[in-house]
């Protein structure tokens, strides 16, 4: 059984693969009847191990991934979001599986793309077939059945696009700052392209200003000052 | 914004180009910032110590492992010095 995971468990890196080790401070053990026992003569001490133990989904990577860099519609039109604890997950077994909610509170698209959060056992994106106030509607056989009674919360999110299908009309994957952003980047390609480096240097200033932005929107600093007794107002 | 909208106000004429410039510079702000997070989950083998990073991965942001006393993820610290150990003919 795993314990303190953080303070026992270490990994290196070595090119794509991550090894995986374990802190142990051990001794030899044997197992006498259902007691595991130190043996007296040998001592292992502190040391890194390999895991000693199966653990099912017990490695966690998280890490940023180029993925679906066209969606079919704009972040800011992706704004359709309802939390509630009256909405239930229904099996339709041949049929189409659903999403009830008995308070009729769903106000979706009929192909929207959505995500679950807090379910149990149904967390994860779904593509809706129709969508009405009490019912969301899906292909058959992506939903187990749950009764109401969790807090769930369903949202919107942007449908992806597929490489070979994007066109004009699709849309980058992005907010409207990151956007302009991507619009400086390719001004300062198309500027390299016919030599004019000071005009290249000049748009990547302006697409790293534009990232930099994006992020200091995400944080609210507050600074203060101790106001000196002799400071005029 | 649409990709025909960026086209217009960059000048750019060709779809083919101004997507492949596009996905670069999307590689480029996800690789400096934590625009779009994944999760990958892996089973941890006894006796193994190699796993594979994720495929479409840009940068990594943290390595958890699975503390099944209270089931919880936790954040594990990555070692800074060079393992001794290279190979293991035979491992347990």
């Amino acid at each position: 059984m795993s314990f303190d995971t953080d303070r026992n468990w270490m990994y290196t890196l070595s090119g794509r693969n991550i090894h995986l080790w374990q802190w142990v401070e051990t001794a030899a053990t044997d197992t006498v009847g259902s007691h595991r026992v130190k043996l007296p003569a040998e001592y292992y001490g502190k040391q890194l191990i390999y895991p000693n133990e199966d653990i099912s989904s017990g490695l966690r990577v998280e890490y940023t991934a180029f993925s679906e860099p066209f969606v079919a519609e704009s972040l800011e039109d992706t704004s359709s979001r309802y939390s509630a604890s009256t909405i239930a997950f229904v099996d339709g077994g041949g049929g189409s599986d659903t999403i009830t909610d008995t308070a009729n509170g769903f106000d979706f698209g009929t192909t929207d793309k959505i995500r679950i959060i807090g379910s149990s056992s149904n967390d994860g994106d779904y593509q809706l077939t129709n969508s009405t106030a009490g019912t969301l509607t899906m292909a058959t056989g992506l939903l187990t059945v749950e009764s109401l009674g969790e807090s769930i919360t369903i949202y919107q999110i942007p449908k992806s696009v597929a490489d070979a299908s994007v066109d004009e009309s699709s849309h980058v994957n992005l907010n409207r700052m990151l956007s302009l952003a991507v619009v400086d980047y390719i001004k300062a390609q198309m500027k390299e392209s016919v030599g004019d480096l000071q005009g290249k240097e000049y748009c990547m200033r302006e697409f790293w200003k534009k990232l930099g932005d994006n992020e200091s929107n995400k944080r609210n600093v507050s600074m203060t000052f101790p106001a000196s007794p002799f400071a005029i107002k | 914004m649409t990709l025909q909208e960026i086209m217009e106000r960059t000048g750019l004429k060709e779809t083919g180009l101004a997507k492949a410039w596009i996905k670069d510079a999307i590689q480029l702000i996800r690789s400096q910032y934590p625009e779009k997070i994944k999760v990958d989950k892996q089973n941890i083998i006894d006796g193994e110590r190699e796993y594979i990073l994720p495929a479409d991965m840009i940068s990594l942001l943290s390595i958890s492992v699975k503390d099944t006393t209270d089931n919880k993820y936790k954040r594990i610290r990555r070692i800074s010095n060079d393992i001794v150990l290279k190979e293991d003919t035979e491992p347990e």
